[in-house]
């Protein structure tokens, strides 16, 4: 492999370039900037998942130029709101809620307790979010835990596109016209205003349109009958107040709303089903290409799998699509035996991370229509294999390229009020007294270490001193 | 939320499949069941399944088992992972290893860069050369493993011991644990008429012994599973012809090796499995290209050291039930699926069966849940290792027997072909987190079998050539020094477990 043509001005486009040329430096790479549309999730939400903090280590970006001097704030998971009717709000964070016990799961030893606190009050991560507070994991009890950013967007997009450029990464000038083919099939060259744009492989970051994949045949299973969801609004405004370290994502009638602290700006908006509610909204159709590489054109984010921006995972699964096309970069003739791996592994985990927005709707208690529709939709297999698992025993089964860690199911699952019909019979080996005692212990330990631990903005304040010294 | 009771739990044959379940049900459950175990003394246990997986001491740990008390009573030997000699052609020899090649971290695997310097006409050592695990096994060398971040913690372990003494040693701690134990013979098995549940079984002397659950550990019969309940066998015998083996001991003389040999033969192959007071052997073989007279006398003739016996005759089949847990049925071992020892997966997979049935355990209504995720996970360990068996006798340039032929042009399952051709042309490795052999099993077994790649990852491109050459030797240097101040396998063996009878 030679030459690759990245198509996509945002963020999806200049993370790919700059990946691409970092870790790949032999190929040449030439980002056509097209600027994102309106519907291009990926690039218009600013919270992001704790995989771009990898994804800028692999690029060997440093904190002072990745987040402080972009601007970008912490997040340590959201607060869902109202999505249970009569149950309190609760904390997904990215991370653990307990230690084992005697080789057995915390959250058996939890639901044993059935007088236990809330299950989020024993992930250190929520309890410093709930506080406002911001410390990346350290010391026991302070850790376990990973975490995200809030991006200022044209910051970060303006920061990856001059580290692109600085790597060598060439910037085309033209508007996109059309992909052409070959008689083989294989795209040859994008037709742009100033001429044709020739390469081995084309990376498609157009957002949801899908500008390459698209022209190459074939289009996205649909997954509307499952994420119904298909119109959304996003508007920042100057921040008022200091930023909290939890995004608010509150259930509404039709949908959801959503408020994200970032440093300098607050971004709202909101994601609903037109079927349900008749507003103006950018809109958006949730699916996925089972194979969003053909020959020599690779779908990335958006362009590949729509779904809402419900947990963020729009840009997460962009980030992880560009780490795999590195990871598996084949020669110049794309060997089908290649990409089909390749779209294995991706079809795998976007399969997955549907199956986790789904759990959100399926599990939820809400009596307006919209929420009985979504919580009687029929369910995926994997899905499926999931929640019987989980409603017999508590148990999860493992899958490959699952986005989402066992906690972080565990934590929607209970947040939701959803309990398992018993418990693993392990546990009942386990003498109950002492454990409870512990639990305690470590709920009263986290507090305390989160009472201590300092506010997000003073967080802040620290890092950009020390960083811009 | 609990049922109450504990369920009677009836496990029919002994052996090491048998009293695995055991004393691994008494432990982990010991208020939810009453185990009674029946086995026969008149039928005697398969006991090939010498050679295990580091896996193993997992499921010791669990049980609370002391490790070299386990192996002073069982004769056990360490194991670094397995020499296979005469596989690709006559004359090679690999070790596949229970560790990674190179120091196993970073982005790339180590196998990229050594094939980028093959590929550039440089000449480099063997791949093993580059494992420590592979560089012990060829020096006869043991120790435990160090630290995971160092070059003498890249390695795992299992054992090489005597089924025939494990089994006991386990009915001891069963027994303790209140496994309550009959002697017998299954005369008949009766079902609910309804139901078509296991109700009751009928030892030869008349007792009739009712129970909840039950555990075939019968072996290749699989007296419930397969004749009583009736579950189809999938056989698996035209990718894996061996149906065969004729097994014989002899007096350990030789070197204890800390792996297990397995060694291709014109119909199949032998296996050598040294433990401290005798060296198991036995040709593996396919009965439609050798005799069972001329297979005898192929290991009588290969045997290194005094015989303790005359070649003993065990015929199987390659496959597996449909399903090994119908009804209230649940087969552990030989009574759901035979693989040949050629991976030492035997006991792995009566391991991963009592591992799924205790994670899985049922209430006495049995729900479908349990049975259909049992099944499920049971299927794709027994597929995903029938894949990496076929490997080792497809991927061959051996024309010298119509048994080599048969297996290098066989057809073979979609799944493996493609793994074959993403390794061929990149040297990729079909990405997974669980099944038992990961990426550097799969890199062992291509390389030592000369499927070489054609081209490697592009990021193994990046490091000047000189560099690579330069920090390639020192490895090669560390590795070899770092295996070379170990001490010899026998005399770690001496200080730490040496069997009962040793003096």
């Amino acid at each position: 492999m030679r030459s690759v043509v990245v198509a996509g001005g945002g963020i999806t486009g200049w993370a790919a370039a700059a990946a691409l040329k970092r870790r790949l430096p032999m190929l040449e790479v030439t980002v056509l900037p097209i600027a994102p549309p309106a519907d291009a999730l990926a690039d218009r939400f600013p919270a992001t998942l704790p995989s771009i903090l990898a994804f800028h280590g692999d690029l060997g970006l440093s904190e002072a130029d990745a987040i402080v001097r972009t601007r970008a704030g912490f997040r340590l998971g959201s607060r869902f709101v109202g999505w249970g009717e009569g149950l309190p709000d609760y904390v997904h964070s990215y991370g653990t809620h307990g230690p084992a016990i005697e080789g057995t799961a915390f959250h058996q030893h939890w639901l044993r307790a059935r007088d236990a606190a809330p299950f989020d009050r024993h992930a250190p991560a929520a309890m410093l979010g709930r506080e406002g507070r911001f410390v990346p994991a350290g010391e026991a009890p302070i850790d376990g835990y990973e975490y995200g950013l809030v991006l200022d967007l044209p910051a970060q997009t303006a920061m990856l596109r001059a580290f692109a450029l600085h790597l060598g990464v060439r910037e085309a000038a033209g508007a996109f016209r059309t992909l052409t083919l070959e008689d083989s099939g294989f795209a040859r060259a994008i037709d742009t205003n100033a001429g044709p744009l020739a390469a081995d492989l084309f990376v498609d970051a157009t957002g949801p349109a899908a500008q390459l994949r698209s022209a190459m045949g074939g289009a996205r299973d649909d997954w509307r009958r499952w994420l119904s969801c298909d119109r959304f609004v996003i508007a920042a405004e100057a921040a008022a107040a200091p930023p909290g370290s939890l995004d608010t994502v509150e259930a509404q009638p039709t949908g959801w709303r959503f408020r994200i602290e970032g440093l300098n700006e607050t971004t709202t908006g909101a994601c609903w089903s037109s079927a349900h509610d008749a507003r103006e909204g950018i809109a958006f159709e949730a699916g996925s290409f089972a194979e969003p590489w053909l020959r020599n054109v690779v779908a990335i984010g958006d362009a590949a799998t729509v779904v809402e921006p419900l947990e963020w995972t729009n840009l997460h699964l962009a980030l992880s699509g560009i780490d795999r096309l590195v990871t598996m970069m084949p020669g110049r003739d794309c060997a089908p035996v290649e990409i089909a791996e390749f779209n294995r592994q991706a079809a795998a985990e976007a399969v997955r991370v549907r199956d986790f927005l789904m759990l959100h709707y399926v599990t939820a208690r809400r009596p307006e229509p919209f929420w009985r529709e979504m919580a009687a939709a029929e369910l995926p297999d994997t899905l499926a294999h999931t929640l019987t698992q989980f409603a017999e025993r508590g148990r999860l089964p493992f899958y490959e390229e699952e986005t989402f860690a066992r906690d972080s199911w565990l934590a929607v699952l209970f947040g939701q009020g959803v309990r398992p019909r018993r418990l693993d019979p392990l546990v009942e080996a386990i003498d109950p007294a002492p454990i409870a005692a512990g639990m305690a212990r470590h709920r009263d330990a986290i507090a305390a270490a989160a009472a201590r631990a300092p506010t997000h903005a003073a967080f802040l304040q620290a890092l950009h001193r020390q960083a811009l010294r | 939320m609990t049922d109450g009771h504990a369920q009677r739990v009836v496990i029919v044959g002994g052996g090491t499949s048998g009293w695995m379940a055991a004393a691994a049900l008494a432990r982990l459950l010991p208020r939810r069941c009453s185990i009674h175990l029946v086995e026969s003394e008149a039928i005697g246990i398969v006991g090939v399944g010498e050679a295990t997986l580091p896996h193993i001491r997992h499921f010791n740990e669990r049980l609370g088992i002391a490790e070299a008390d386990f192996m002073r009573w069982t004769r056990a030997t360490f194991k670094l992972g397995i020499e296979f000699r005469n596989w690709g052609r006559i004359g090679d020899s690999y070790v596949h290893p229970f560790g990674t090649f190179g120091r196993g971290q970073g982005d790339v695997d180590f196998h990229h860069y050594w094939t980028r310097a093959r590929l550039a006409g440089h000449d480099v050592p063997p791949l093993e050369q580059f494992s420590i695990a592979c560089m012990m096994a060829r020096l006869g060398k043991f120790t435990t493993p160090g630290d995971p971040q160092s070059l003498a913690g890249t390695f795992g372990y299992a054992y090489q011991f005597d089924a025939v003494l494990f089994a006991p040693y386990l009915r001891a701690l069963a027994e303790g644990l209140g496994v309550r134990r009959t002697e017998g013979r299954v005369v008949d098995v009766e079902l609910d008429g309804e139901r078509g549940d296991i109700r009751a079984i009928v030892l030869d002397g008349g007792l009739r012994i009712e129970g909840d659950l039950f555990v075939d550990c019968s072996g290749f019969r699989s007296l419930l599973l397969g004749e009583a309940l009736g579950e189809p066998f999938q056989d698996w015998s035209r990718w894996l012809p061996a149906d065969r083996a004729a097994a014989m001991p002899c007096r350990t003389r030789t070197d204890v090796t800390p792996y297990t040999s397995a060694i291709a033969m014109p119909a199949g192959w032998r296996w050598r499995i040294p433990l401290q007071h005798r060296t198991g052997n036995g040709y593996v073989y396919s009965s439609a290209f050798v005799s069972d007279d001329e297979a005898a006398s192929a290991i009588e003739a290969a045997v290194e050291g005094e015989p303790m016996a005359s070649p003993r005759l065990l015929r199987f089949r390659a496959g597996r039930r449909e399903r090994s847990w119908v009804r209230n049925c649940v087969a552990v071992g030989l009574a759901s699926g035979f693989l040949e020892p050629l991976e030492s997966t035997s006991i792995y997979l009566v391991q991963q069966a009592i591992t799924a049935l205790v994670e899985l355990w049922p209430e006495r209504d049995i729900a479908d849940a349990d049975r259909d995720e049992f099944n499920r996970i049971i299927d794709l360990e027994y597929d995903r290792i029938r894949d990496f068996l076929i490997l080792h006798y497809h991927a061959t340039e051996r024309d010298d027997s119509a048994f080599w032929n048969y297996v290098r042009t066989m057809p073979i399952p979609d799944s493996l072909a493609e793994k074959i051709e993403l390794f061929r042309r990149r040297g990729r490795i079909v990405k997974y987190r669980e099944g038992v052999f990961l990426d550097a099993s799969w890199v062992a077994v291509y390389l030592g079998q000369r499927v070489i790649p054609k081209g490697f990852d592009p990021r193994a491109d990046l490091p000047a050539s000189a560099d690579l050459l330069r920090s390639m030797k020192a490895l090669h240097q560390e590795v070899a020094e770092t295996a070379a101040a170990m001490p010899a396998h026998l005399d770690f063996i001496h200080r730490y477990c040496p069997m009962a009878e040793a003096a």
